[in-house]
């Protein structure tokens, strides 16, 4: 990563690059209104409401029909969506329909458990998919190459649940030496017992490592067969300068559109993850959610996700632009 | 939601793998401390609380049985017993009932009291508190009902009601203490008294030394919220947890093979039906009723559906529990009838959607099997499939036909809740008959034990010929610990002995 600075300090914001980046982030906005407006229509299309779901299988007609009133349901949905859409600039998010409490802390209640898989998966995957992808890149089609490729095409091609009730099966149950959940703990309480952390991050990194350490070794092997190294190989520069400095960068571009697919991808790994260690993070907060037809929840998650996704790609996306703009 | 499907399927086969594998060594675990009981159910999330009135889920219920108590609980074949109350006694007409209550004690020391349990009935009663048990006291007049002492008080009923006890032992009909509002750290006179809770995260309890039975054999019980079934089962088997509700079927081969987990089953606890609208085309002509009854193979669908666990349903509710009438034959399948019936009816090819979905484990196989059995007497039903977080609001209001199952409550209150003219949307198939009306009324306000067991059992027997609930069997209700856990028993859901703890030891 050090070897991109000195190719982003080589461009200069011309007025050209801020419209560019402002039409960018405008877009940018726009698809998180879009999302907004989508997730409302699509939540409330479902079948039932707040109403049926809380009170469960036994209510009658008339409970029903009070507690609709009492949370307001009984008002016309483009009414509620602009109350909504009105409590958003306002920076309010709205209170859930389930528990009365507000939106942003229901979401913040289950951030911490979320951003600590993905916090860890992460860093475990960004160092592991570079060394292994320079690695079998530099050697493409050695033994190496070809056993790296065998690992992380069969982790990536087994589903998430498939895989983590495998490892839970070998290593807590019949083994015995990691928890097989994460029974009950959340949040930063869960640093407490890293152990539980193990195979839910085990899993995550599985699924994240192939895409992202082939598009290494692709970038790489690229890199590594083009004029430019031949050159400066044959300027007498040493081999780890070549790759370092030269070859490395090169790559950059297309590992950095991967990672924001792998940013998305954790968000959708990250719940079959949770609801299989039992942890209470976002993506169970989210099915939770929608279970219930708590509306004000559902946009509140749907909106966080779409800021992620966007946000990141939209940050990566420039960083890209900008390596463009700068680079060879 | 086929996706769900196909993913629980999947699972049940990658956990049935290891099944094959001998299961060696133990594993410590995080484990529980001596005298503590970690169980795990799934859980509601953010929504749940301690209010015991409103809580719909399991967990909700099994927490609140034990920081509280009920006058009466239900034996396995839901009969009352007693528990805060010690004794009851109707007046002649069955409208007037006079409670007697035993000396018990909140977790604060202050006694249990007739002002407590009328402030209870009250609240539950009240429609704005959402109770779920609301029903059970509508027809209470608080008015004239009072304490007589701080231990006895009577409750008066609008009509006469010789079943009523029934109602004291309803889940969520928990006593409170008279004025209580909050529940976020709630006083109970339960075996076990609050320490820790919050909503989707676990809950401590500790035992509560002054409990009218004595104190819990256990120190310490944590409810631990595990949504996902193959978790709970991981968990159990780790040495995570130490007792997992709700275990299906497919798991329980793999819990009893490693000979450290073992699996309790109330032998059948849940009703399995086929519910069919007879208040709306096309099964508003009995004889298309009739012919699915025919048409059925209900040894076929127990055999496969319910993996040979439970046991043949004969159209009515509640097989093995008090007024059930059990000497009806097994109905048999006769296909030549069903088609003919389907002739006569003019219905040959008759097309209908059975609605169905994940809410239970045994729904999406019996739904295919159920297809297939009516296909081969001449009609084609489509199995949809439909969100199960409000499966049972949309079968009460849309299409024709639809698979519901219940757990076990007392008859009478079934047949008054799901069969009545007046049960309103809880009447699934929009059964109306005044004369079963006047039957269940007629039973009801009848003191006379046998009687009423008469009464009751021509009600279901009408019910049975004319009513679209084509109950097709009853499913195992499974439940596992650890071989460290001592004290637990197969007991059908919304029984007494149903996730009850305070007489479990572990270690």
């Amino acid at each position: 990563m050090i070897a991109l600075a000195p190719q982003l300090r080589g461009a200069a914001p011309g007025a050209r690059v801020l419209a560019g980046l402002l039409s960018r982030v405008g877009v940018a906005v726009a698809q998180i209104v879009i999302v907004a407006i989508g997730v409302f229509a699509l939540t409330a299309l479902l079948p039932g409401d707040t109403a049926e779901v809380v009170l469960g299988e036994h209510a009658d007609d008339g409970q029903v029909a009070a507690l609709r009133e009492q949370l307001g349901l009984d008002e016309p949905l483009n009414t509620r969506f602009l109350d909504w859409a009105g409590g958003i600039l306002h920076g309010d998010l709205g209170t859930s329909l389930r528990t009365g409490r507000p939106v942003a802390e229901e979401i913040a209640g289950n951030a911490a458990t979320t951003m600590l898989l993905t916090a860890l998966t992460l860093l475990i995957v960004l160092p592991l998919a570079l060394w292994l992808g320079v690695r079998s890149g530099l050697r493409a089609g050695s033994r190496f190459d070809r056993s790296v490729n065998f690992v992380v095409v069969l982790l990536n091609s087994v589903p998430e649940f498939a895989l983590a009730l495998l490892l839970v099966g070998v290593f807590s149950v019949q083994a015995g030496w990691l928890p097989a959940t994460a029974a009950g703990l959340s949040g930063w309480s869960l640093t407490a017992e890293p152990a539980v952390l193990v195979l839910p991050v085990a899993v995550l990194v599985a699924k994240q490592l192939c895409a992202l350490a082939r598009q290494v070794r692709t970038g790489v092997v690229t890199a590594n067969a083009a004029e430019f190294a031949a050159h400066v190989r044959r300027a007498g520069l040493g081999e780890r300068e070549v790759v370092l400095r030269h070859v490395l960068p090169n790559t950059i571009g297309p590992v950095l559109q991967q990672l924001a697919r792998t940013v998305d991808g954790l968000l959708g790994g990250v719940v079959v993850v949770e609801a299989l260690f039992a942890l209470q993070g976002l993506g169970a907060g989210f099915v939770e959610a929608v279970r219930a037809r708590d509306l004000p929840t559902v946009q509140g998650y749907a909106l966080l996700f779409a800021a992620i996704t966007i946000g990141v790609n939209l940050i990566i996306d420039l960083a890209a632009r900008r390596f463009r703009a700068g680079g060879r | 939601m086929s996706g769900v499907i196909g993913r629980r399927r999947l699972l049940a086969g990658v956990a049935g793998a290891f099944a094959a594998v001998p299961l060696v060594s133990c594993s410590g675990g995080t484990g529980s401390s001596p005298g503590r009981l970690r169980v795990a159910f799934p859980a509601g999330g953010a929504t749940e609380s301690l209010d015991p009135h409103t809580g719909s889920l399991f967990v909700d219920q099994a927490r609140a049985k034990a920081l509280f108590d009920t006058l009466v609980g239900y034996a396995d074949d839901m009969s009352v017993v007693p528990r805060l109350a010690e004794s009851w006694q109707p007046d002649p007409t069955g409208t007037r009932w006079r409670i007697r209550l035993r000396p018990a004690q909140f977790h604060d020391g202050r006694p249990v009291t007739a002002e407590d349990v009328l402030y209870t009935y009250r609240r539950i009663a009240d429609e704005s508190t959402a109770a779920q048990a609301g029903s059970h006291f509508a027809d209470v007049d608080f008015g004239a009902s009072k304490a007589i002492s701080a231990t006895e008080l009577e409750l008066v009923l609008g009509a006469p009601n010789f079943e009523f006890p029934a109602a004291w032992g309803a889940p969520a009909t928990e006593i409170v203490p008279a004025g209580t509002t909050d529940f976020t750290a709630p006083v109970g006179s339960g075996p076990f008294r609050y320490v820790s809770f919050e909503p989707g995260k676990p809950a401590v309890f500790a035992r509560f030394d002054g409990h009218w039975s004595g104190p819990a054999t256990l120190a310490e019980l944590e409810f631990v919220p595990m949504e996902e079934e193959s978790a709970r089962v991981n968990a159990l088997l780790s040495g995570q947890v130490d007792y997992a509700h709700d275990v299906s079927a497919n798991s329980v081969r793999l819990l009893e093979q490693g000979g450290r987990a073992r699996v309790f089953s109330a032998p059948f606890g849940t009703m399995q039906a086929l519910l069919l609208k007879v208040d709306r085309p096309p099964f508003s002509d009995p004889r298309l009723v009739r012919a699915v009854r025919a048409g059925l193979d209900r040894r076929a669908l127990l055999d496969i559906a319910l993996s040979g666990q439970g046991r043949v349903g004969n159209d009515l509710f509640g097989a093995g529990l008090r007024f059930y009438p059990a000497d009806l034959p097994e109905p048999a399948r006769d296909p030549e009838l069903a088609r003919s019936l389907l002739r006569e009816a003019g219905a040959d090819g008759l097309t209908w959607e059975l609605q169905t979905s994940t809410v239970d484990p045994y729904f999406e196989s019996a739904a295919g099997l159920i297809s297939q059995q009516l296909g081969e007497v001449g009609m084609r039903v489509t199995p949809r499939v439909g969100p199960s977080e409000t499966y049972f609001s949309d079968i009460k209001k849309n299409g024709v036909a639809s698979l519901s199952r219940t757990a076990a409550l007392p008859v009478p209150t079934f047949l008054g809740q799901r069969m009545t003219s007046d049960a309103g949307s809880n009447n699934y198939t929009g059964y109306h008959s005044a004369e079963f009306d006047a039957l269940h009324a007629e039973a009801l306000s009848t003191a006379d034990d046998a009687r009423r067991a008469d009464l009751l059992a021509t009600a279901q027997r009408l019910s049975r010929e004319q009513s679209g609930m084509v109950v097709w069997g009853f499913s195992g209700w499974n439940v596992a610990t650890s071989d460290q856990v001592s004290g637990v028993r197969g007991a059908p859901p919304n029984s007494l002995d149903w996730a009850r703890f305070d007489r479990v030891s572990v270690g």
